[in-house]
């Protein structure tokens, strides 16, 4: 039989029925014609006839079967009477796609953001053949936290590594872009200044990664050459596309980035090419020449990551041992600069190993600190999906003994179990594939609303969230997957019906609740194990916003000011003046309280580290924080002043003897234990010499950089005069009125001064606590979500069993029962199921939160307020879910319930 | 192997062979008469059987009108299934020899 006669029998199923009703028809005629010829009566002959044949309906079925060669024409009819069944329930087919759709969109929109920031590789041709370089963090002893590994490279380091690679491999270099964006201004367009992001590259780089240029061209070897002696810029196809509108003639245009000049665009990269760091999109790129002039000869000014391609033929276990030998030189020549480095983190250094690491997924300081955190929330999705299959599985069980008698009649019309099996499960799978839909189209809804919860002021996190095949493979499969799971018991149940049984009106057997108690089960353990991860979230966000931070955040805006017509170098005591003046105009300003400057910007300033060496005592090893700030700084923070006195004007003034310093709490406590600080000298390695610094005041002890560590040791300076500095601005009124005000007094002032960003205190520390905020704002959601779904499974479970002992309840009435203990008689009913999964879900969630330690804070994995407030609110919605049905179990009226067979 | 299966089939095959094209109802009368009466099979299940064969392509089938002016679906070897014949009878015959040869000296 031809494939067109197949697919028209599919199409025209009835016409194949015919056929087939028509033949077999003919032969039931000529056989009771025959039986008449022997003697027997027409009816008799026809019986006959019929019992000789067999089952008529289970051949025609398998004839069937045949005719199409396959399944096309009995899965067409399968779906359609899937769709009529779905129509006749609404109710459970509402419920059923919306609670599968929230699980699969879920699941789907955290994929997607989980395969382009962690799996996904670079848009590049082979991006198997490239590799990262790194070395191991440098621990300093009696740091809790570990290490991160050090990424960043030197120029001289890199020309000696790119010469000693050789043919071998090629290495190209990418400027850190951190998370501050870079001002530039359109000269053409006379455009104000506004702000992209913008990258350093070697001039091979984009040849390394195989990038062709979309227009014009892009960089090469020659832009290597002379420092600052290429201004030109690549652009890339997104920025181009969005701030020059595909401008065609975008070649020759011309920008200008303070302070480096005025670059003229050469080319337009390829599209879709972002850089090579996973959410991060590179606007411009400029050639490495143009960075600063004197990091080329610094040994110790790392500023780049390195990328490299493998030559055919090689791979890490051939570049490694060539490229050590050149790191370690250059490790034993650096360390020189620090005779004070203490022996234990210079063995460290000099036993570094480079680590040739696959390259393929780019290099992202973003997949360091989220790279777990959305693993963790991909897994608390599935365990969602898990629960609505499970929910799904116990309402098609309920439904299938509502079901049992039509299966029953289905079964004894001739209809083979694989082939309602099969029609059960095209059910679900219709079922699935709706749900999947919806859910499609709410991850492509929640997932960058959920990156945008990722994201900064300062720090915008963009992902190429291509919602693209790999991703619809992804919630296809999910969807798939999901329909067998839930599916196919509950198929093998219901076609297992024994049509005498059920039609003589049997009562089902009880092998349904006990799958049905499973499921419930279940549910139960997976939705306990999400309460007890979202509520050790939640605690955990508490917990960190609780903590002492040793100043009062609130009302803080800061301001980071830039002043153009003083220089940095040559101005300084023009500086000093106008710093003391600036501070003083803003101070005065109604509306403001306090106002202070610093060198630094809480929570988001690299740290600059110095050792603190005690005369007399043995050389520490570990180095501090060193901060530099203005008269009055403690007091607009709040920072309590404990001893001592705070920096004035004058400090800044002395040039002999040792500068004044404060330190805080913990700094004393380390370095001067048991001592009045007060008075006490220090020395601060710098070059080859050691400076002096007299402890003048001595303040509480505060949070710098993350709310995670205890406080650390802090020494402060007075700040000098400097044309690039923070305002920290406490006003109780709102951010707005406060910028304004500051504005009007930025513009009055003059050397053309203007503010460069604006942000508050709280912001910043919301900022430290986003992985935090992530992981209590979807752990909570999907808590809820999945004891709301627990609940619903567990509601109709119970609600199931009552209907089923309505009789037994009934008699139990009638024999003087009272209410409350035909109540108790349910409630205990959903202790029982509920037991076995609470267990599991208890040892679960320890292994849980054993597993996701170190992204709590203040509690411990089996800590014992996570567990009872998860239990409470289990419970809660346990008795809430259990109740319908226990006071439908008290107000069940003997009389009808004896009656009700 | 021989399997009740191959036996309907061979039996199917070796009636069209003999009679010429049949319809359904033909075909099973023949197997009845020729085996008298020994191959009892469930009438119905010849259609199946039928329908795969004919799908395999061993036999091809049509709508005819018959003597009586009745629509009748027609069966007949294909050359594929005279040759599935041939192979399908020496083995059956050896089988048999094989099986008769056990009973005769066990």
């Amino acid at each position: 039989m031809s494939f067109f006669s197949r697919l028209k029998n599919a199409l025209h199923p009835t016409r194949l029925d015919h056929e087939l009703l028509d033949e077999m028809q003919d032969h039931l005629d000529r056989r009771a014609a025959a039986l008449r010829e022997q003697g027997l009566s027409p009816s008799e002959a026809a019986t006959q006839a019929a019992k000789r044949f067999g089952n008529a309906t289970l051949l025609r079925e398998q004839s069937r079967g045949f005719r199409l060669s396959g399944t096309l024409e009995s899965t067409l009819q399968d779906v359609r009477y899937a769709a009529r069944g779905m129509r006749k329930t609404p109710a459970f087919a509402i419920t059923a796609i919306l609670s599968l759709a929230l699980a699969i969109g879920a699941n789907t929109a955290i994929y997607s953001i989980v395969d382009a920031a962690l799996l996904r590789p670079l848009p590049v041709p082979e991006p198997d053949r490239l590799f990262t370089l790194s070395t191991p963090g440098v621990q300093e002893p009696g740091r809790a936290e570990p290490a991160s590994k050090r990424e960043n490279f030197n120029y001289p380091l890199y020309k000696q590594f790119r010469a000693t690679a050789g043919d071998s491999a090629r290495l190209a270099l990418f400027s850190n872009v951190g998370n501050q964006m870079t001002e530039l201004q359109i000269p053409d367009a006379n455009a104000p200044i506004e702000k992209a992001t913008r990258q350093f590259v070697s001039g091979e780089a984009f040849d390394i990664l195989k990038v062709p240029p979309a227009l014009g061209r892009v960089f090469t070897g020659e832009e290597d050459r002379i420092p600052w002696g290429h201004p030109v810029a690549v652009v890339s196809y997104d920025y181009w596309t969005r701030r020059f509108q595909s401008d065609p003639q975008i070649v020759g245009k011309r920008l200008y980035i303070p302070p480096r000049g005025t670059f003229t665009i050469i080319g337009v990269a390829q599209k879709g090419f972002f850089g090579v760091e996973p959410g991060r999109f590179i606007d411009i790129w400029l050639p490495a020449m143009m960075y600063s002039k004197a990091s080329f000869d610094d040994l110790g000014w790392n500023w780049f990551r390195i990328v490299g391609r493998f030559a055919p033929g090689v791979a890490a276990p051939q570049l490694q041992p060539r490229l050590q030998p050149i790191l370690r030189d250059w490790t034993q020549q650096w360390i020189n600069h620090f005779p004070t480095m203490p022996p234990a983190i210079k063995n460290q250094f000099l036993e570094a190993q480079l680590r040739v690491r696959p390259g393929r997924a780019g290099v992202s300081a973003f997949r360091d600190t989220f790279a777990r955190p959305l693993w963790i929330v991909l897994a608390v999705a599935a365990g969602i999906l898990l629960i609505a299959c499970a929910n799904i599985a116990s309402l098609l069980l309920a439904r299938s003994t509502a079901r049992a008698s039509e299966m029953a009649m289905r079964i004894s019309l001739g209809a083979g179990r694989s082939r309602l099996i099969r029609q059960l499960l095209t059910e679900s799978l219709l079922l699935s594939i709706l749900a999947g839909a919806l859910g499609w189209i709410l991850a492509i809804v929640t997932a960058p609303a959920l990156i945008a919860m990722l994201s900064t002021q300062n720090d915008p996190v963009k992902f190429a969230l291509a919602m693209d095949t790999r991703v619809l493979f992804f919630c296809v499969l999910v969807s798939t997957v999901a329909a067998v799971f839930f599916g196919l018991l509950p198929a093998w149940q219901a076609s297992g019906a024994q049509p005498m049984l059920e039609l003589r009106g049997m009562p089902a057997r009880s092998g349904k609740l006990r799958w049905g108690q499973f499921f419930v089960g279940v549910q139960v353990a997976f939705a306990f194990c999400l309460i007890v991860a979202g509520a050790g979230f939640l605690f955990t966000l508490k917990n960190l916003f609780a903590v002492n931070l040793g100043f009062a955040p609130h009302n803080v805006s800061m301001f980071m000011i830039g002043v153009a017509g003083l220089s940095d170098m040559t101005q300084r005591p023009q500086l000093n003046v106008f710093l003391d003046e600036f501070q003083k105009r803003v101070a005065a300003i109604p509306g403001i309280e306090s106002a202070a400057t610093a060198q630094w910007e809480l929570f988001d300033a690299p740290q600059i580290g110095a050792q603190v060496i005690v005369p007399g005592k043995p050389l520490p090893d570990r180095e501090e924080i060193f901060g530099s700030v203005s008269p009055g700084y403690f007091g607009a923070l709040k920072t309590p002043l404990l001893a001592g006195r705070d920096f004035e004007q004058r400090d800044r003034l002395i040039t002999t003897g040792p500068g004044p310093a404060i330190v805080n709490q913990a700094l004393a406590r380390a370095y001067f234990p048991g001592e009045n600080p007060i008075g006490k000298i220090f020395q601060v390695p710098n070059e080859q010499s050691l400076v002096d610094r007299v402890i003048i005041g001595l303040v509480a002890d505060s949070a710098f950089g993350s709310l995670r560590l205890a406080p650390q040791p802090i020494a402060y300076g007075v700040i000098r005069g400097t044309n690039r500095f923070e305002l920290y601005v406490r006003s109780p009124l709102e951010l707005g009125a406060v910028v304004k005000l500051v504005d009007g007094a930025v513009e009055s002032i003059g050397y053309r001064t203007r503010i460069m960003s604006v942000t508050t205190l709280d912001t910043l520390i919301g900022d430290t606590l986003l992985r935090e905020k992530l992981l209590a704002g979807i752990g909570g959601v999907f808590a809820f979500l999945g004891l709301f779904l627990a609940a619903i499974g567990l509601f109709g479970l119970l609600n199931y069993s009552v209907v089923r002992r309505t009789k037994e309840i009934g008699i139990r009435a009638a024999l003087g029962a009272r209410p409350p203990a035909l109540v108790y008689l349910v409630l205990k009913d959903m202790l029982n199921m509920i037991a076995g999964g609470l267990i599991v879900g208890l040892a679960a969630s320890l292994a849980l939160m054993t597993f996701v330690r170190s992204l709590l804070f203040g509690i411990r994995p089996l800590d014992p307020l996570v567990i009872t407030t998860a239990a409470a609110v289990f419970f809660a919605a346990a008795f809430i879910a259990g109740g319908l049905p226990a006071s439908r179990a008290a107000s069940i009226d003997p009389m009808v319930a004896l009656r009700h067979e | 192997m021989a399997s009740a299966q191959t036996a309907l089939d061979l039996l199917v095959l070796t009636v069209l062979d003999r009679r010429g094209p049949l319809h359904g109802y033909g075909i099973a009368s023949s197997i009845e008469d020729l085996s008298a009466e020994a191959l009892r099979i469930d009438e119905g299940s010849l259609y199946p059987a039928l329908h795969r064969m004919e799908e395999i392509g061993w036999i091809t089938a049509s709508w005819t009108v018959t003597e009586n002016k009745r629509r009748a679906r027609i069966y007949q070897l294909t050359r594929a299934g005279k040759k599935q014949l041939a192979s399908e009878t020496e083995r059956w015959t050896n089988f048999s020899v094989g099986v008769a040869r056990v009973l005769r000296h066990a």
